[in-house]
């Protein structure tokens, strides 16, 4: 713990040390990998992109 | 619908002559050299030089009729939807773009689907028109580079210098208080 006057902060040291070590990791993947992620990210937040559009098509109108 | 039938389809618009030479540039060719992440869109730098304008005026309207004639008539954004992704051409427009262009790397990936044969921009390009486009998610690509080893010093500062990027690298590293690589290298 980390303290600064009254307030007690976490170490959050260690988590920052594991992203990025798996951004490292993730950075070494095939190509064929790192474009097999995008596509699913992609098909994930593809409801979203049509729902953020659909609201700023409402806002426009 | 995956990328592997995307380039597929710029293959043979390349081989057709509809399009000169293309490269993948933007974020997919960025993604080959370091961490994926979120993108939409696939950026295509192409020459219009081979593919015979005769006024020398740049038009896309033959890749629209060619794509239509294949079934692709969707646009997104800015881009033609091509299985799936929506794809930018990106005409050379500078210097940058055409060393770029004739320099890319030749690779061939494996895909969902199979292996293609395809050009990505070399890692001191994708550096070099980040920082030339200069918008904060272009500066970021560039740290992302640097920071990560991703591009080869010896390669950038040469193509930072003959296209006079040598003050932007020095903004931007001044601005985030990262070494600056190419005045490390000449004081070496």
């Amino acid at each position: 713990m980390k303290s600064r006057g009254k307030t007690a902060y976490p170490d959050v040291s260690d988590i920052l040390q594991r992203k990025a070590e798996a951004r490292k990791k993730n950075a070494a993947l095939s190509f064929g990998e790192k474009i097999a992620i995008v596509e699913a990210l992609r098909a994930r937040l593809a409801p979203l992109k049509r729902a953020r559009e659909e609201h700023d098509a409402k806002k426009a109108r | 619908m995956s990328l592997k039938q995307t380039i597929d389809v710029l293959n043979r618009m390349e081989k057709a002559g509809v399009i000169g030479r293309y490269c993948i540039s933007g974020a997919v060719a960025a993604f080959y050299h370091v961490e994926a992440s979120a993108t939409e869109d696939l950026d295509i730098l192409v020459s219009f030089e081979d593919a015979g304008s005769k006024t020398g005026l740049l038009s896309l309207a033959p890749i629209v009729k060619y794509l239509n004639e294949l079934g692709y008539a969707q646009f997104q954004k800015e881009g033609i939807l091509i299985e799936g992704w929506p794809v930018q051409f990106l005409p050379v427009a500078d210097p940058l773009d055409a060393e770029a262009l004739a320099t890319a790397l030749e690779v061939s990936v494996s895909l969902e689907g199979g292996d293609v044969q395809t050009r990505l921009l070399r890692p001191e390009h994708i550096v070099a028109v980040a920082l030339r486009t200069g918008r904060p998610k272009d500066r970021v690509r560039a740290l992302q580079f640097l920071e990560n080893d991703a591009v080869e010093i010896d390669a950038l500062c040469p193509v930072l210098g003959r296209h006079r990027l040598l003050q932007a690298l020095a903004d931007l590293c001044g601005a985030v208080g990262l070494s600056n690589p190419c005045m490390l290298e000449r004081n070496a």
